[in-house]
């Protein structure tokens, strides 16, 4: 029998939205538009319709060493023209936001190829080649795995994660690199590292409580769906913890 | 936590409340430049750093208040201060906290020591961070 990946155990919709996000046969839902100078605006990596600045020559115009993986292993868009390693580093609420940084490094593992994820508590960074990396950035930033007002692209500065929601609805930032507008519409006015944007970049609305709490990937007992309602989930958080534990004895189910 | 315009709304109630000796206004800081990253040293706008008028006194925001902290003369005034903090985020709408309990400073440490010397003023003392070097804001006349 052909062996079916099944991303992660649970009952719970949050366990639900994880396999979700994970699961690369599965298209995320498109939330919003953001074009893609838009996305090269927030990022700060380069000017918008600039040359991508080159790390390396072309793989087609140097010489590749006789390797077996290398013609194994077909390169990026990315990888192929030579481009910078670039990132995009993401900040995410503890109160029911879409994804989170180990939920992100899994679903970035299964759906992107070229990606250097890095996992902290409280933010996500991801580096890759800078073609690549714009075309990843568009997929988080558009679909459900981003969400306004829960959710901000943050390469510095990135405090905020667990701190209660301001009373708009928006997650603390320091750099107040977005905004909510008086007609309800979140606008970037700085990029990722806090320089001043020259326009404002509209990400859209903040999605609304209902929605936050259907799409949520956090296990959250005050403000969403608590970790110990899903008996599945600790059923096989114990077993986990359980083996683990007994590595070093060999442990024989 | 609130923007400044609530909080100066919020503030401006709670201060007629006879028997508040001291209060500390706290929360996430929001420095004026960019402390650090690579935009270090960039001014840093936001909307939510502003000046407020509390009572008689402008009170210049560095942090986005979440925390307000009183030191009250006795019992009878927590109540009070519970009294109007109900009253006014019921109004908004708005969750609220009221905690009892020892929450600043009372008596110098080494730090302050080194600020004020061997005689400190007791009123100042877990006021302001002694790095700082600007004095705590005195808010009078308002009964």
């Amino acid at each position: 029998m052909a062996y079916k990946p099944q991303y992660g155990p649970g009952t719970s919709i949050v366990a639900a939205n994880r396999r979700k996000q994970m699961d690369p046969t599965h298209k995320l839902e498109k939330v919003r538009d953001v074009t893609d100078e838009d996305i090269v605006l927030i990022l700060g990596h380069r000017a918008p319709g600039s040359a991508y600045p080159t790390a390396h020559p072309p793989l087609a115009e140097q010489q590749e060493p006789d390797c077996p993986i290398r013609k194994i292993v077909a390169p990026t868009e990315g990888a192929k023209a030579g481009d910078r390693v670039r990132y995009i580093q993401f900040a995410d609420s503890m109160f029911n936001a879409p994804s989170q940084p180990y939920q992100r490094t899994y679903a970035e593992m299964y759906r992107f190829r070229g990606i250097d994820p890095g996992t902290l508590s409280g933010r996500q960074i991801v580096e890759c080649r800078e073609r690549d990396l714009e075309q990843y950035s568009k997929l988080l930033i558009e679909t459900e795995m981003f969400e306004p007002s829960l959710v901000s692209c943050r390469g510095a500065t990135v405090h905020g994660h667990s701190l209660r929601l301001a009373e708009d609805g928006m997650m603390f930032d320091m750099l107040q690199r977005c905004i909510l507008g008086a007609d309800g519409i979140v606008r970037y006015v700085k990029d990722q590292i806090g320089e001043p944007l020259d326009r404002e970049v509209a990400v859209g609305k903040p999605m609304g409580d209902e929605w936050v709490k259907a799409h949520s990937t956090i296990f959250h007992s005050l403000v969403g769906v608590a970790y110990r309602d899903d008996a599945e989930y600790i059923e096989y958080i114990q077993r986990i913890h359980a083996l683990r534990t007994k590595y070093g004895f060999m442990p024989k189910e | 936590m609130l923007s400044p315009t609530t909080a100066e709304k919020y503030l401006n109630e709670v201060v007629k409340v006879p028997g508040i000796r001291r209060m500390v206004v706290n929360g996430p800081s929001l420095p004026a430049v960019v402390p650090y990253g690579p935009a270090r040293g960039k001014p840093n706008p936001n909307s939510n750093r502003r000046t407020i008028k509390v009572g008689n006194a402008d009170m210049e925001l560095r942090v986005q208040v979440g925390t307000i902290v009183f030191e009250v003369e006795d019992t009878s005034v927590i109540e009070k201060i519970r009294e109007v903090s109900n009253e006014f985020f019921k109004d908004i709408n708005f969750p609220c906290q009221v905690q009892e309990g020892k929450f600043m400073k009372t008596s110098p440490t080494l730090a302050d020591y080194c600020k004020y010397g061997p005689d400190a003023d007791e009123s100042v003392i877990g006021l302001i961070d002694p790095k700082k070097k600007d004095g705590p804001i005195i808010i009078q006349g308002i009964r």
